[in-house]
């Protein structure tokens, strides 16, 4: 078992295992080269509810022929019961918007605790499909929204009412029918705060567990309402979908900026969630045994990750000659000596001098899936209290050196170049979206968000080289008192000081800063797949596919859903 | 209306940050407002006394050590809020207790300082004791103490209305006694001219939370009103060039 003792002596000390360094996992690109794996809070959030068996139904299904109405799902989970409430409004297409501004959607959703009566139903339907322009009350803990594909979902709906399966082909190039585009929990328009949901829903005690849970029901609300809609189209020749095909159609999102502060303002989290995906790597590295059958199984992922990748398809240059090369990378690992793999750490070296960082990211997510043994406990530890407390008795020549230390990459920066503190990040007046700006062009650059850590280290260094030369006995406490604008990032450093990971390595105020690559890192750990970058500012994604459906629950289960292939049809 | 906790603690944030407090102030600033009602302590109506003075602290000079050795400093805070400055104090309170078992601060010059509980409970988490008293003029003189116990995760807070006379320079001072030796614990003495004198433990703060994380929390709209509008200074106007800079 493993308990935050052994991960601690995990971490330092004389029996630590060996971690890949800062400066390696947090550099920006690599983050956002980052791939779902078993630690992704989807497949921990699944592994639950089919271990623990809950029990989903329909307790009301209110839906016209064309599939515009009410449904509530019934959740029994092992602490629990909780309503999932669905709102499904007519949309017309030149209403559909997946940006944050939009109004109106097709659906709209509301995750509740407890059974909900006629009351609180009503109550949900004035506020729910309004989503920001809506309250609701802390009964209710998530929010969300989801749009139609527009190409997907009437055709699945017509070749189902014509007796006909979707062309696996079609839905290989989208793997959805709808897309969320917002989903909202902790405590926001009046909803249950995320210490609320911590303490009184064990079911859904762990980080984004709930909001992951919301769109694991849209996708499968999305599957029941286009064999609805299909069956009341033509009852004489519906024909229900195929189960395999079923479960290769996922659930779409649509990830802009609001994500990417997320990031830099919770990097006590981060770096939980980091250090336990590098922990498990770690313990694969040192004690993965090696013999037929995990061999048989690493080649076997090896051919699976080359086809999903080959499957993934995007408009976007850049990441379309990022998947050619994991391809080929892994290709030539399939047909090469180091198939034959003698130890997992010397594969994972071998692959920093010779992959790309996609290849070598996806290489850490085949080395989980191999040793759940190794790896799934760590899952219970990904919560963590988010304090950055200030050291006060530090001296200030100590805080120096840690700076030193570990900022050496932001004092590498050289922040006098041209364009290097360029783009600035704000809030705009409209629904306080979160956007980026270039500093030499528009104006509010005072007014924005504190994410440039590297720059802010920078200028605290410089102050307390000055400080230091002046007051070498002070501690932190009274250069605090000394330099009080400097509080909030002295803080953070010697908070993250005190962490393996943490800060991302990389200037968020550059002109050529990549957000996409903050947006890539969190739906990894999420658990996407089939990354497709709209632009520099977007992501598009599908979540859940090859996931178990509903109807799956209660039967055999081998947690086998990584990088789903397309069935065969 | 009825607000959670989250969305108490954001707005504050950019009411703050609106206000020109610095980045690790106006976090701070937030927690403390949102501690003190979450823990039942009426911190929405000390924000609603502190919110008309919020934005004249930036015009202020930074707090001064005026007097300092190794146990103790007294530190002039120039009326600032203890919003913005007694984070800090405490801090100090701290390292000089971690290094020599025990130490006194004194800030003059200080407003609203029942927002120290935040940062006694952060000491107090960390495994130092510490206690402060304060005295407020109202239409008389009140007194207030409130104590945390090393590793204890909530303080205790008394307070009590007095008949006392002061000269007036004491009305705006604090003292913090802080240890990593001893266990403080305060209450007021139930002394001639102390009346409506009230203690709340360490317990009962601990159950007010409870009944904040449970239902949230009740604001009235002027109030939310104030803190959006305030806080909308941080938002940046919308316009055809800036929306290309959305996700």
């Amino acid at each position: 078992m493993t308990t935050s003792a052994t991960i601690r002596a995990a971490l330092r000390g004389s029996n630590a295992l060996p971690l890949r360094s800062p400066d390696l996992v947090m550099n920006l690109e690599r983050l956002g080269s980052m791939h779902q794996s078993r630690l992704s809070f989807m497949r921990i959030l699944v592994r639950r509810i089919m271990r623990e068996r809950w029990q989903i139904s329909a307790s009301l299904v209110d839906l016209d022929h064309e599939g515009y109405g009410t449904f509530v799902y019934r959740i029994k989970a092992s602490h629990g019961v909780f309503s999932f409430v669905i709102f499904s409004n007519y949309l017309s297409s030149d209403e559909r918007n997946d940006r944050v501004i939009a109004t109106k959607w097709d659906l709209t959703m509301a995750l509740v605790e407890g059974e909900v009566d006629s009351v609180y139903l009503e109550r949900l339907r004035q506020n729910v499909p309004k989503q920001e322009a809506g309250r609701v009350d802390s009964r209710v803990f998530v929010l969300s929204r989801a749009n139609r594909s527009a190409r997907n979902f009437d055709y699945v709906v017509d070749q189902l009412a014509s007796g006909k399966q979707p062309d696996i082909e079609k839905i290989t190039d989208i793997g959805y029918l709808y897309r969320t585009t917002a989903v909202y929990g902790s405590g926001k328009l009046g909803m249950a705060d995320w210490e609320k949901v911590k303490h009184n829903w064990p079911d859904f005690e762990r980080p984004f567990s709930a909001e992951m849970f919301v769109c694991f029901m849209i996708r499968n609300f999305s599957l029941f309402q286009a064999e609805h809609i299909a069956q009341h189209k033509s009852a004489t020749t519906f024909t229900p979908m195929d189960v395999n095909i079923k479960r290769y159609f996922g659930i779409g999102n649509s990830t802009g900026l609001g994500m990417a502060p997320y990031l830099v303002n919770h990097p006590v989290l981060i770096n939980q969630w980091i250090t336990m995906r590098e922990l498990g790597l770690a313990r694969v590295r040192t004690l993965g045994y090696i013999d037929h059958r995990v061999q048989r199984h690493f080649e076997e992922l090896l051919s699976r990750c080359i086809q999903h990748t080959q499957e993934t398809k995007t408009e976007d240059e850049w990441q379309t000659q990022n998947n050619l090369q994991v391809v080929k990378e892994l290709s030539a690992l399939q047909s090469s000596e180091h198939q034959q793999v003698s130890s997992w750490d010397s594969l994972m070296s071998w692959s920093e001098a010779h992959c790309s960082l996609q290849t070598q990211e996806l290489l850490v997510s085949i080395l989980l899936e191999l040793y759940p043994e190794l790896v799934d406990d760590l899952e219970d530890h990904h919560c963590e209290e988010e304090f950055l407390d200030l050291d006060p008795v530090m001296p200030v020549q100590t805080l120096k050196e840690v700076i030193e230390q570990s900022y050496r990459w932001a004092l590498d920066i050289d922040f006098t170049k041209e364009g290097a503190k360029e783009t600035f990040w704000y809030r705009s007046e409209d629904k306080m979206e979160p956007r980026l700006g270039n500093a030499e062009k528009e104006q509010g650059k005072s007014k924005q968000m504190a994410l440039g850590v590297g720059y802010a280290v920078r200028k605290c260094y410089d102050q307390l080289c000055a400080y230091v030369a002046e007051n070498p006995e002070h501690t932190t406490a009274r250069f605090m008192v000394a330099a009080p604008k400097l509080r909030g990032i002295v803080r953070r450093i010697q908070s993250m000081n005190r962490c393996m990971y943490g800060d991302i390595q990389g200037n968020l105020l550059d002109r050529n800063v990549l957000p996409m690559h903050l947006l890539r890192a969190k739906l990894a750990f999420f658990g996407v797949s089939k990354f497709d970058p709209r632009s520099k500012l977007w992501v598009r994604n599908t979540m859940y596919q090859g996931a178990p459906l509903l109807e799956d629950i209660g039967g055999t289960f081998n947690d086998d859903w990584f990088m789903p292939l397309a069935p065969k049809q | 209306m009825h607000i959670s906790m989250n969305e108490l603690k954001s707005a504050l944030q950019r009411c703050f940050q609106a206000s020109e407090y610095f980045v690790g102030n106006y976090e701070d600033a937030s927690n403390m407002v949102l501690w003190l009602e979450k823990h039942g302590l009426d911190g929405l109506q000390e924000l609603l006394n502190a919110l008309p003075y919020i934005k004249i602290d930036s015009d202020k000079p930074l707090s001064t050590v005026i007097y300092e050795d190794k146990t103790s400093a007294v530190i002039n805070s120039h009326g600032r809020s203890a919003l913005n400055c007694i984070a800090a104090a405490v801090d100090l309170a701290h390292a000089k207790a971690l290094e020599t078992g025990i130490a006194t601060i004194t800030v003059h010059n200080c407003h609203n300082r029942k927002f120290i509980l935040k940062a006694l409970t952060d000491c107090g988490r960390r495994g130092i004791s510490v206690v402060a008293y304060w005295k407020n003029q109202g239409s008389s003189v009140t007194e207030h103490t409130a104590a945390i116990k090393a590793n204890a995760r909530y303080p205790s807070y008394s307070q009590a209305l007095t008949n006392l006379h002061t000269d007036g320079d004491d009305l705006q001072s604090l003292t913090i006694v802080c240890s990593s030796r001893v266990d403080l614990t305060s209450s007021l003495q139930n002394s001639y001219g102390n009346r409506k004198a009230y203690h709340i433990s360490a317990r009962q703060v601990e159950e007010n939370k409870t009944q904040s994380v449970n239902q949230g929390i009740d604001i009235t709209e002027a109030l939310w009103e104030d803190i959006n509008r305030i806080g909308a200074g941080i938002l940046v106007e919308n316009s055809l060039l800036s929306s290309l800079g959305a996700g």
